[in-house]
């Protein structure tokens, strides 16, 4: 396997922003830390400078405080109130959530791509949608399922299904129209009905757009699921986990669940890009041989 | 015209019904829910058959008509239902109701589309943009940065940002500012990597063409590389409207100074005022749209040679 030539780049750069995050901490803390001092609060330090990394509710918290933040939300890992057994729940309810969207997509995609009437009459709609912030109803929509006696983790799933709803039937809807006319002329010359056409040549050619799709849609998902359990009363997930430290003022911990989420949300979306290569390897293969172009010396698209 | 007639019954039906049950306490009789079923009916054979009218119409209000008519019908047929069934108020309110509401609301509304659109989004938004767009062009000069922080521009576009907002709200304060930075950070990378984009990818042609004339490297991003990514900027201008007006209402979920959007979503959620939180989601969706379509409107104006609009 090739190391990837952004490798050191990257690794420089994290290490940039690691090294100028100990005196802005230092630079943002100190002032807090010293008016902590002239109240003459009971402080474990003598310094503003000690003091800084260890505040209470710091600007930015120190590393220290990070990891032990870290740990103490990470383990025991079966904890109900450790992120792991939270992370898992909101995770569920996002491919849940991606499960209906698509289905519902799928049915509505081929709506838009079969009937111009469809299209005409709820396509406006759908894109209009899109430059909504959707999010807005997402407290309403969980009082009203709770009222219909729709509780636990399915309305999470609910909304999280409505908010990636769009980007996936417009993947679909892209994907289902995606084949060559040719390819549709020849399908006519074979005699082909329409439900073949789309068994045998639309879905297959659909299905790049959909990994496209996914990979908006999950983060869209996550965003939906966490929404929704911060709106309502929650007893597990991300969502319920941020509210509650929010509530409480724990500055350490929402930086620690911030960033647990973050990797979460990087990791569902890596899981996409990883089953796009599993499932679509010929587009891999017609990919790779081509040789890149180069532009001023640097690589296209890289 | 069949569709048309089927339309215009189908809108009668459920218009007198709501005219007949609108001082009504009780849930309607069968016959007459049967009735609104029938004008459901024929409603969406009427409308099928309309659309399919239009399905060819090039003149766009024309082939926006069928749209419309799906919404009327739906706005109807709700309230309609909403009545013959009397679902609570407090749960799920009419469409007429909804309508006063903002009607009666209108001035605490107005400034909360103040706070949450000009304050809040449109300054994280003017911040993230322009930050995004000079990011990019340095990205796009030095081939370290390309591969050393970009990598990480586009890891940040799967990272929730609800998740950001409580840190950041607690960080810089529960007033406007905090909910600005939120928009700022979420319109900051997709623009950053569109832009990239755009200003690499040029014909390597061009570029050649260019270095034949001696062109030096300013000259070479004022007459090549910026026009060429105008349009993959602009793709990033009106994809972060949208996420500027989801993160300044997310970011008030976690705390504002009584005013704004969001903040009025979430508390009257809490308190099932659900005819003012559908109002509030109109005044954001009419913002977020109008919005839209102004950066679409100047896009038309900077790129109208662009291959996109030729046909239009």
């Amino acid at each position: 396997m090739r190391i990837s030539p952004n490798l050191l780049p990257m690794l420089v750069v994290a290490l940039v922003v690691l090294a100028l995050y100990w005196p802005i901490m230092y630079l943002v803390n100190i002032p807090v830390a010293q008016r902590a001092l002239d109240t003459g609060a009971a402080l474990p330090c003598q310094t503003a400078f000690e003091c800084a990394s260890q505040l209470r509710s710091p600007v930015l918290p120190s590393p220290q405080q990070l990891w032990g933040g870290f740990v103490s939300l990470m383990f025991p890992l079966d904890s109900p109130n450790a992120i792991p057994l939270n992370a898992a729940v909101t995770a569920l309810e996002t491919l849940v959530g991606l499960l209906l969207a698509t289905l519902v997509g799928l049915f509505f995609a081929v709506g838009i791509v079969a009937s111009r009437a469809f299209e005409r009459a709820l396509l406006p709609w759908i894109v209009a949608s899109q430059t909504v912030p959707i999010i807005a109803i997402a407290p309403m929509l969980v009082v009203v399922l709770g009222q219909y006696g729709v509780q636990g983790w399915i309305p999470k799933a609910i909304i999280a299904a409505y908010i990636a709803f769009f980007p996936i039937t417009i993947g679909i809807a892209k994907g289902l129209q995606s084949p060559d006319p040719l390819a549709l002329d020849l399908m006519k010359t074979y005699n082909a009905g329409s439900w073949q056409t789309y068994l045998k040549l639309r879905f297959p050619a659909s299905v790049p757009y959909l990994f496209t799709a996914f990979k908006v849609a999950m983060t869209a998902a996550l965003i939906g699921a966490i929404v929704a359990e911060i709106s309502t009363i929650s007893f597990q997930g991300i969502g319920k986990m941020l509210a509650e430290n929010s509530r409480a003022s724990d500055v350490v911990a929402m930086w620690v669940i911030m960033l647990a989420s973050a990797a979460l949300g990087i990791f569902l979306v890596a899981m996409v890009g990883w089953l796009e290569r599993l499932l679509t390897p010929w587009r891999r293969a017609q990919v790779a041989p081509r040789p890149k172009a180069r532009v001023a010396g640097r690589e296209v698209g890289a | 015209m069949k569709g048309w007639s089927l339309l215009v019954m189908g809108f009668a039906l459920q218009i007198a019904f709501i005219v007949r049950w609108w001082k009504e306490v009780e849930v309607a009789p069968l016959g007459l829910r049967l009735l609104i079923a029938l004008g459901v009916l024929l409603l969406g054979v009427g409308l099928a058959r309309v659309a399919a009218q239009f399905a060819h119409a090039r003149n766009p209000l024309l082939g926006f008509t069928p749209a419309a008519l799906t919404l009327l019908a739906l706005l109807v047929t709700a309230e309609a239902l909403l009545r013959a069934y009397q679902v609570p108020p407090g749960l799920v309110p009419t469409p007429t109701r909804v309508v006063a509401t903002l009607h009666g609301v209108r001035d605490v509304l107005l400034q909360d589309a103040y706070q949450t659109v000009l304050k809040e989004a449109l300054v994280g938004y003017l911040i993230g943009c322009s930050l995004g767009v000079l990011t990019a062009f340095l990205v796009s000069r030095y081939l370290f940065l390309e591969r050393g922080f970009l990598p990480y521009a586009t890891l940040f576009s799967s990272i929730p940002i609800v998740a950001l907002a409580p840190v950041l709200v607690k960080m810089v304060g529960i007033d406007w500012p905090s909910k600005a930075a939120i928009c700022a950070i979420t319109v900051y990378f997709p623009v950053v990597v569109n832009t990239f984009r755009g200003l690499t990818e040029v014909s390597p042609m061009s570029l050649d063409l260019m270095r034949s004339y001696a062109a030096s490297e300013v000259q070479q991003y004022r007459w090549l590389r910026l026009p060429n990514a105008l349009p993959f900027i602009f793709n990033a201008l009106k994809l972060g409207t949208t996420l500027a007006m989801i993160g300044a209402i997310v970011g008030e979920f976690f705390g504002a100074n009584g005013q704004g959007l969001g903040f009025r979503i979430q508390i009257e959620a809490g308190r099932f005022g659900f005819d003012i939180v559908w109002a509030a989601i109109i005044v954001a969706s009419a913002v977020g749209i109008a919005w839209y379509g102004l950066v679409a409107w100047v896009e038309r104006r900077l790129t109208g040679w662009h291959v996109s609009f030729r046909n239009g």
